[in-house]
């Protein structure tokens, strides 16, 4: 075991490297002799053990229909090599890339699946490694989509890795594939993470009028009591369950623009402090109200509308991510 | 993956339609109970899939197999039949899989175990009719393989049954030049046999009415074809077995004649009997008898390597004939054996029964020696006496009493070959003259569309070998005397009207052998049962290294690899190339271009067409599904089809005109197809032209 725990990361490692040079990142490719690799299924070393058996039994009982048999598996055996392969060759794939998603939500890549002439493909299976497996027929249209799922785990770009297509088609006996790089990549977003919005102190905000408005007919959450705070705002409920002195903080409607700051979350590491301001991003969008975005060298200034609440999400994924 | 797990719903149909073909030939060979089980398997399934019954639980389960398992075993334990128990367990296990079969793995266990069953089936059976059903049972596996591969959504009974049969047929090619060529070895270990209850055929007794029974089987006993012409139907005599004990009632192999067939072995390097002329070639193809020994004419010479020829020149072979057997024989008609009779076989050759039964037969072998003293002259009186007396060749004797032979030939006086043969021996022995029984066949019928000889069981005959002077064994036929006619043209003739004649063949052909055309199909249909025998279940080692040595000639082994990898090549490279090769789009003219172009983007829309769904026919769909593009649709097909299809216009130009109106109309549909403001386009169409 130990021998092959040392190895496997050294083979992984030397397999990709072939890959890459074998089948480099395009944005479209064809698939042929020379990207696709085949070999039998687990059900086919099933149907070869058989075909072994209905073999030995021919020769100890000189059954020479049984032999004709046997003969009849090995040859449908060596048939399906060609079909399987048939169902994969000439196939282009095309990425067309993904919409972004939050971290932890799984992204779904586009494969653009062309059939170039009139051979069809059946039964096509992607994924990316460890993903789940997704499906697609090209039959009677000359193009089909289909979109492959990745998992994220953390906000930046992330790049896709190789897709694997593969078919099993038509007895499952063999399995062909190739390992597609069609360099791809997805926006993941930061996951939005859900809790007050501090009120910036006037030392740390920009002093501007705009920076944050605390009101008192919305209410978007709870913050610690500290002295001076009106009794109407205190969370007496929270209190009655035993959870502390809170105090509730409410924004105006009336005043329907703010700055999301990178300074309101004091004491936050930083990728909390982007959990909690892409939150903030999809409170603030999703009830309409204008609003900017301040990091550390990133300043987008007050917008609304889809495409501003993108700019800024995706802001908040790439801070500090060397990626634009 | 819930769809990579799930068996589709289709696929199970596949798979049942499979397990019946594979399961029926067996289900009236199995114990009633167990065929019973297994019918009521499968109905569960079925209902299972219906959604009427649940999964059986586990302890059910548990029941069943514990319970069926030992019950089997015992049942098969009493007949003795291994290979037997062992398919029937093999089936039942089958079918007790098939009701835990949830997941494709399950389902891929039970394909798997289809297609060892298929095999199965040969072991019984390899007619034509056997392989041509094992044939569509393997395209049946085969559907439910390429069935379990495609979804739901597309796949039809019809195109996977459509894809398995050109996979199946694509494959046959090199199937065909496996068997040709892939070496056969001889059996690596024993194996259990089957048993057939039933053994067909003589026996190794004879007693009054067992071979008379068999007159009544039109089943074949074995098919020769001879090299050169065929002997006439006198010398047909398919020596069987010698019997030379006689009880009183039966004759049987005497417990000394009956050798080990180490004994045999001995026997085959020290004696070979005086063979003169030249021989006649021919090859038997015999049908399974259970029994030991093999048939042929005297004094067979043949050179397979586990069958023997004993002390009385009949064949053996080591194990029982439980397959179609086929072995080739030269026969030297002319023959002597025994010139010198050793004391031991003398003294078998002249016993009989101590207890003195028939005291009215051995008077009257007395008193005809003294008429012919010589041995020769005393058979022929024999025969006469057969001849000139009442006797009369029946099926249907009267039952005989204890004192066999004196009631034979003192009263009832009607019998069949083994009532003549027994009591001529009989009387031969009692006149001190050696003699025995030979029971084997007598003449057979020649085929007339392959010129081959079909013997029958009801060619099952008795008669009398006679030990003479200076001649060694001669045989004598008893019947002969009767019943001329029943060898020189053949039981048929002289039976055919009889009673009890092939009662037991109520359907078969046989029976209508004197409808002209039922007959001439009967011996056509022979005849490829023949040929398929010769030439394919009779394809073993021998036969294999003839047909090589033709092909290759002396070096027939060593070329036979060579011979293999390039045919398998050649096959791959042909398949790969009419597989391979890309089916390019047709070259489209360009209105067509320009329709297809459209009717991508109805696709989009929903209104794909269909599959041969012509341009007239898909625009009346249009104009019903979506009513908004009726009138557009209309105009672009109308020019279209009149494109296409319309007569020839006069001058080219009237030609071109039509085409740029199609490709404007085809541009502005799409164009309203694709934006958002298509209803505002569409509602102007007309106005367009």
């Amino acid at each position: 075991m130990n021998v092959i725990a040392a190895v496997k990361p050294w083979f992984t490692n030397r397999v990709t490297r072939w890959l890459d040079r074998r089948l480099p990142a395009v944005s479209e490719v064809q698939l042929h002799r020379k990207n696709i690799f085949i070999l039998p299924t687990a059900p086919g070393f099933l149907y070869l053990c058989a075909t072994a058996l209905i073999f030995v039994t021919a020769i100890n009982y000189v059954l020479s229909l049984a032999f004709g048999l046997a003969f009849l598996m090995t040859s449908l055996f060596i048939l399906c090599i060609l079909h399987t392969f048939r169902n994969l060759q000439h196939l282009r794939i095309r990425g067309a890339g993904a919409e972004p998603v939050f971290a932890g939500e799984e992204a779904g890549f586009v494969f653009v699946l062309y059939r170039n002439d009139l051979q069809v493909h059946e039964m096509l299976e992607l994924r990316f490694p460890k993903a789940n497996w997704s499906y697609a027929n090209v039959l009677d249209n000359e193009q089909e989509r289909v979109k492959v799922f990745l998992p994220t785990a953390r906000r930046g770009l992330l790049r896709a890795p190789r897709v694997t297509v593969q078919t099993r088609f038509p007895l499952g006996l063999w399995r062909a594939w190739s390992h597609v790089d069609l360099d791809m990549s997805v926006v993941v977003y930061p996951k939005p993470l859900e809790g007050p919005l501090p009120v910036a102190s006037g030392g740390t905000s920009s002093g501007d009028s705009n920076s944050l408005q605390v009101g008192v007919e919305d209410f978007h959450g709870l913050r610690n009591y500290s002295a001076g705070d009106s009794p109407k705002q205190i969370a007496w409920k929270n209190l009655a369950r035993g959870q502390g002195l809170k105090v509730k903080q409410f924004v105006d409607a009336q005043d329907e623009h703010l700055v999301l700051d990178w300074e309101q979350f004091p004491g936050l590491d930083a990728e909390e402090r982007l959990s909690r301001l892409c939150y903030w991003v999809l409170n603030l969008a999703h009830r309409d109200i204008d609003f900017g975005l301040r990091l550390p060298g990133v300043e987008i200034s007050l917008g609304r509308g889809d495409a501003h609440c993108k700019k800024v999400l995706r802001a908040l994924a790439l801070w500090n991510t060397g990626a634009h | 993956m819930e769809v990579q797990t799930q068996i589709p719903r289709l696929t199970l149909w596949w798979l049942l339609t499979a397990l019946f073909l594979v399961i029926s030939p067996h289900l009236l060979r199995l114990p009633i109970w167990i065929s019973l089980l297994i019918v009521a398997c499968v109905v569960w399934r079925i209902l299972i899939f219906a959604g009427r019954a649940a999964f059986p639980n586990k302890p059910l389960k548990m029941l069943i197999v514990f319970l069926s398992i030992p019950l089997t075993i015992a049942q098969y334990r009493s007949l003795g039949a291994g290979l037997d128990a062992a398919v029937c367990l093999l089936i039942m296990g089958t079918v007790f899989k098939l009701l835990e079969m949830r997941q494709r793995r399950d389902m891929l266990i039970v394909v798997a175990l289809s297609y060892v069953l298929t095999m199965v089936g040969f072991i019984y059976s390899q007619t034509i009719l056997a392989s041509l059903h094992a044939l569509i049972t393997f395209t049946v596996i085969t559907g439910a393989l390429v069935s379990l591969q495609r979804e739901n959504s597309y796949s039809s009974f019809t195109s996977n049954g459509r894809l398995a049969i050109r996979l199946v047929a694509q494959s046959i090619p090199l199937t065909i030049v496996l068997f040709l060529l892939v070496p056969r070895v001889a059996p690596l270990w024993t194996m259990p046999v089957p048993v057939s209850s039933n053994k067909t055929g003589v026996t190794d007794e004879m007693s009054p009415g067992n071979i008379s029974n068999l007159s009544k089987s039109a089943e074949l006993a074995f098919r020769v074809s001879f090299e050169d012409a065929t002997p006439i139907h006198e010398e047909l005599y398919w020596r069987g077995l010698v019997l030379d004990y006689f009880d009183g009632r039966a004759w049987r192999r005497s417990a000394s004649a009956f050798q080990s067939y180490s004994m045999m072995e001995r026997f085959q390097r020290t004696s070979q009997g005086v063979r003169n002329g030249t021989p006649v070639s021919y090859d038997i193809i015999l049908e399974p008898t259970q029994q030991t020994w093999i048939y042929a004419l005297p004094l067979a010479q043949l050179d397979v390597s586990d069958v023997i020829q004993d002390r009385n020149y009949t064949l053996h072979k080591e194990k029982p004939v439980t397959q179609r057997l086929r072995y080739q024989v030269q026969s030297y008609l002319n023959y002597d054996i025994d010139l010198e009779l050793a004391s031991a076989l003398k003294a078998r050759a002249l016993q009989l029964p101590e207890e003195e039964l028939n005291p009215r037969s051995k008077a009257l072998a007395a008193s005809l020696r003294q008429e012919a003293p010589g041995d020769r002259d005393y058979a022929l009186r024999v025969l006469r006496l057969f001849r000139e007396e009442p006797f009369f060749y029946t099926l249907t004797p009267p039952a005989l009493g204890e004192a066999s032979i004196d009631e034979f030939l003192f009263s009832s006086r009607q019998g069949f070959c083994e009532h003549y043969a027994s009591s001529f021996v009989y009387l031969m022995r009692a006149a001190g003259i050696p003699a025995r029984v030979v029971v084997g066949y007598q003449g057979g019928e020649i085929n007339p569309f392959e010129g081959y000889t079909m013997v029958y069981q009801y060619n099952a005959h008795a008669w009398a070998e006679v030990w003479l002077e200076g001649e060694g064994w001669v045989r004598f036929d008893p019947t002969g005397a009767v019943a001329p006619e029943r060898i020189s043209e053949g039981a048929q003739s002289v039976l055919g009207n009889q009673p009890g004649f092939l009662e037991d063949s109520r359907f078969s052909m046989m029976r209508f052998r004197n409808t002209q055309w039922l007959n001439s199909l009967r011996l056509r249909l022979d005849a490829m049962d023949y040929a398929w025998n010769r030439w394919v279940v009779s394809y073993d080692e021998d036969v294999q290294l003839q047909f090589l040595e033709t092909l290759f000639g002396e070096k027939a082994r060593e070329r036979l690899f060579l011979a293999l990898g390039v045919a398998i090549s050649t096959f791959f490279i042909i398949a790969a190339f009419f597989l391979l090769r890309g089916r390019k789009q047709k070259q489209f003219d360009e209105a067509t271009k320009y329709y297809l172009r459209l009717m991508q983007d109805l696709a989009a829309q929903g209104v794909g067409r269909k599959r041969g769904e012509g341009p007239i026919d898909f625009s009346a769909r249009v104009a019903k599904q979506k009513p908004e593009l009726a009138a557009a649709m209309a105009e672009i097909t109308a020019i279209y089809v009149q494109l296409n299809y319309g007569a020839i216009p006069e001058e080219g130009q009237k030609d071109a005109m039509l085409f740029a109106r199609l490709r404007q109309s085809i541009r502005i549909l799409r164009l309203a197809l694709n934006t958002p403001i298509k209803r505002v386009f569409l509602r102007v169409w007309p106005g367009q032209f």
